[in-house]
C-alpha cells in the first residue's frame, strides 16, 4: 500500500496562475522520490504543503492511511532538510538535534544515547558542542539530516538541501544521504531541479512543469521514455530537429527518418535525439541498415574532458553529437570536416511541437 | 572591521569627526571646565579649580533621590515601551503586505511631531476632563477623576510614548538574525507556536532587545520635557533638576556637575551593560 499519497493536491496563491495544479502523486513504503522540475514549477510548493508549513487550496494529503492535510506541522512527525539547513544559530549541534526530542518529552537519558546515535551516522561524533556557525556547509547539513532523522520521522522531505554545497561535497552528500535512507528503509520525498540529483539517488522521479505533474517513473523511464518533449527537454541534453509526420513515415530535412515507434500525429514535429546517442561517421560510409543519418560540416568542438562535444551543421539544423574521449581517434575530427550523423531509430523521439 | 585597517578609509570618518568635536566634545569640556568654577553668594561665577561644587552635591541627599528616581522612570518606561513595541516591530519586521513602508512610517510618525506638542496631547487625553477620565465618568467606573497627570503616572506614560518610535527603529534594526525558515524547522521538529517563541524566536530577538532596551534607556534619563511638563511641578528627576538650577537658580556650576555626574552615571551603566551582555552571548 502507499504510504503518502496526494490527491489532487492544489495550491493557488491570490488571483495567480495554480503553484500546484491538481497534484495526484503516491509514494511507496521505503521509497526514495525525486520531485525534479525548474525553478517555480511548484515542487517545493508541494513538499511544504506535505509538510503542513503551506496550506492547500485543495485536495488532500494522507500518511499511513491517515489524512493529515489539516494537521499542523508541528502534529505531523515528518523530517524535514531546509535548503538553507535553518538551523536554530543559538545552540549548540547537541541542542539542534535534541530539540525533536525535547518536544516530543523523551527521557534525558533516551535523548542523550539517540543524539549520539544520530551523530554517528552522519560521521559528526564530537561535534556536540560546536555552535552552527563553527561548521562548514558539508557539516551543517549533516546536523540538519540528523535533527530531522533523530525524531524517527514518518518521512523524510529534503528540500533543494544539496544545492548549496560545492560539487565534489554534492556528490559525496548523495551518496551518504541515500545510503543512510536505505540503511532506515523511511520514505524520502527529494525536491531537486538537479536532473543528475534525481536520477543518480531515487527511486522514481516524479517531474512537475508549472504546477502539474508532467511524468512520474523510474529515472530510466524518464530519461529513455520521456512521455512528452518538457521532458525530454529537462531530463538530459538533447538535439532538436524540425520533422515532418504523415502517417507511419517521419522525413526530417526531406529525408526519411527511422523511428521505432511510430508517431501518430499529421503535420510538423519535434524530432529529439540526446548528443551521446548520436556518432559521428565518415560522409563516404554506407549507412548501416535501419540506421539513420544526415551529412554537415563540423562547425565546433568542445573539449569537456571524458566526453568531447562535436557541433556538426546538417541540412537538419545544428546537431550536437558526443564521443567519449576513449582511444586516440577522436583526435582525428576536425573543424570544417565533411561528416555524417548517425542514430538509431529506436533512440528517435518524436513529440508534437510545443504549444507556445 | 577591514575597513578601519584599510588606512585611506579613515579619512572618510573625517567630516563627521569634525562636526562632533565642535558640537559636543568641545562643549563637552566647558561644561566640565565650569564644575569647576565657584558660586558667589550673589549667584555670580568666579573662574576657580574647586571641587567645592561636587563636594556640595554629594552632601546633598536629595541628589541620591533624585538619581533613584531617574533609574526607576526610566526603567520602568523603557520596559513597557519595549513590551509594547515587541509585537507591532515583530509584525512589521515579518509582514510582505505592499503597506509595509506605510505601516513603518505611521509607527515611528510620533518622531514628526514637536515634543511639546505631544505632552499637550497627553494633557488633553490624560487630563481631569480627559479623554480618559470623561469615558470612566461616563460608563460610570469611578465616581471622580482619577489623576493621570502631573504624577508620575502621567510621567510614566508620556515618556513610554516618546520612546515607542525609537524602540521599534531599534528592534526592526536588530531583528536581523530572526529567520521564518529556522522558526519553520522548529515547528516541524514538534515544536507548538508558543514553544517556538520562546525556544527560537525570542532567544533570536535577544539582540534587538538588548539594543532597543539601552539606547532607550538612555533617552528616557535624559528626558526633559516629559518630566517637566507632565510632572506639573510634583516629578523630580535628574534632568529636570539641571534645568532648574541652570535656568531658576542660575547656579551654573552646580548645574554643570550634576550633568557630567549625569554623563558619568550613563557610561558606568553602559559598561556594565556592555560586560553582562558579552557575558550572555558567550
Amino acid at each position: 500500500m502507499s504510504h503518502v499519497r496526494l490527491d489532487a493536491l492544489s495550491k493557488v496563491y491570490g488571483s495567480n496562475a495554480p503553484a500546484v495544479d491538481d497534484l495526484t502523486l503516491t509514494v511507496e513504503r521505503g521509497e526514495f522520490l525525486a520531485l525534479l522540475g525548474p525553478s517555480g514549477c511548484g515542487k517545493t510548493t508541494t513538499l511544504r504543503m506535505i509538510a503542513g508549513l503551506v496550506p492547500p487550496t485543495g485536495g488532500t494529503i494522507t500518511v499511513g492511511g491517515a489524512d493529515v492535510t489539516s494537521l499542523p506541522p508541528y502534529r505531523r512527525n515528518m523530517g524535514l532538510v531546509f535548503q538553507n539547513y535553518a538551523l536554530f544559530p543559538h545552540m549548540s549541534v547537541a541542542d539542534n538535534i535534541a530539540f525533536g526530542l525535547e518536544m516530543r518529552n523523551l527521557p534525558r537519558s533516551e535523548q542523550t544515547s539517540r543524539i549520539a546515535e544520530a551523530l554517528a551516522m552522519v560521521r559528526l561524533e564530537g561535534y556536540e558542542k560546536r555552535r552552527p556557525r563553527e561548521l562548514s556547509g558539508g557539516q551543517q547539513q549533516r546536523v540538519a539530516l540528523a535533527r530531522a532523522l533523530v525524531i524517527r520521522p514518518d518521512v523524510l522531505l529534503l528540500d533543494e538541501c544539496l544545492s548549496n554545497l560545492d560539487a565534489k561535497l554534492r556528490e559525496q552528500m548523495r551518496i551518504e544521504i541515500r545510503e543512510i535512507q536505505r540503511r532506515l528503509g523511511i520514505t524520502a520525498i527529494f525536491v531537486t531541479h538537479d536532473q543528475v540529483e534525481a536520477l543518480t539517488m531515487c527511486d522514481r522521479v516524479a517531474l512537475m512543469d508549472r504546477g502539474r505533474l508532467a511524468q512520474v517513473g523510474t529515472p530510466e523511464d524518464v530519461y529513455e521514455r520521456p512521455a512528452n518533449r518538457f521532458v525530454a527537454n529537462f531530463v538530459g541534453r538533447i538535439n532538436v530537429m524540425r520533422g515532418e509526420a504523415n502517417g507511419a513515415s517521419l522525413a526530417v530535412a526531406g529525408a526519411p527518418v527511422a523511428v521505432a515507434n511510430a508517431p501518430r500525429t499529421q503535420g510538423t514535429v519535434d524530432v529529439m535525439v540526446r548528443p551521446h546517442r548520436m556518432t559521428i561517421r565518415p560522409e563516404d560510409v554506407a549507412a548501416a541498415a535501419g540506421e539513420n543519418r544526415v551529412s554537415g560540416t563540423i562547425g565546433r568542438i568542445v573539449y569537456i574532458g571524458d566526453v568531447i562535444q562535436v557541433a556538426v551543421d546538417t541540412p537538419a539544423g545544428p546537431l550536437v553529437a558526443e564521443r567519449t574521449t576513449t582511444g586516440p581517434d577522436w583526435h582525428t575530427l576536425a573543424v570544417g570536416q565533411r561528416v555524417a550523423v548517425a542514430w538509431s531509430a529506436a533512440d528517435t523521439l518524436v513529440f508534437p511541437p510545443e504549444a507556445r | 572591521m577591514s575597513l578601519l585597517r584599510r588606512p585611506g578609509m579613515l579619512w572618510l570618518a573625517l567630516p563627521a569627526t569634525a562636526v562632533l568635536l565642535f558640537t559636543y566634545v568641545a562643549p563637552m569640556f566647558g561644561l566640565a571646565r565650569m564644575s569647576f568654577n565657584r558660586t558667589l553668594p550673589g549667584g555670580a561665577m568666579q573662574p576657580d579649580w574647586t571641587l567645592a561644587t561636587y563636594a556640595e552635591m554629594a552632601a546633598d541627599s536629595f541628589n541620591l533621590e533624585l538619581t533613584l528616581n531617574s533609574i526607576q522612570l526610566s526603567f520602568t518606561a523603557t520596559t513597557f515601551a519595549l513590551l509594547l513595541a515587541y509585537p507591532v516591530s515583530l509584525f512589521l519586521f515579518r509582514t510582505e503586505s505592499r503597506f509595509r513602508s506605510l505601516l513603518a512610517i505611521i509607527a515611528i510618525g510620533p518622531l514628526l511631531v514637536n515634543g511639546v506638542v505631544r505632552v499637550f496631547g497627553w494633557i488633553a487625553v490624560l487630563g481631569d476632563r480627559g479623554l480618559v477620565n470623561s469615558a470612566l465618568l461616563a460608563l460610570g467606573l469611578v465616581s471622580e477623576p482619577v489623576r493621570l497627570i502631573y504624577n508620575w503616572t502621567g510621567v510614566t506614560i508620556g515618556l513610554t510614548e516618546s520612546l515607542l518610535p525609537y524602540m521599534v527603529l531599534a528592534l526592526l534594526a536588530g531583528f536581523g538574525r530572526l529567520d521564518r525558515e529556522v522558526e519553520a524547522a522548529a515547528m516541524s521538529l514538534g515544536a507548538r507556536p508558543w514553544r517556538v517563541f520562546v525556544r527560537v524566536t525570542l532567544p533570536l530577538s535577544l539582540p534587538a532587545i538588548v539594543l532597543g532596551w539601552l539606547i532607550c534607556f538612555i533617552l528616557a534619563m535624559s528626558a526633559f520635557v516629559t518630566p517637566k511638563l507632565l510632572g506639573g511641578g510634583r516629578v523630580f528627576v535628574l534632568a529636570t533638576q539641571v534645568f532648574e538650577e541652570a535656568v531658576d537658580t542660575v547656579n551654573w556650576p552646580l548645574a554643570a556637575a550634576l550633568s557630567v555626574y549625569m554623563l558619568v552615571l550613563l557610561l558606568l551603566f553602559l559598561g556594565a551593560y556592555g560586560a553582562l551582555t558579552r557575558r550572555v552571548e558567550r
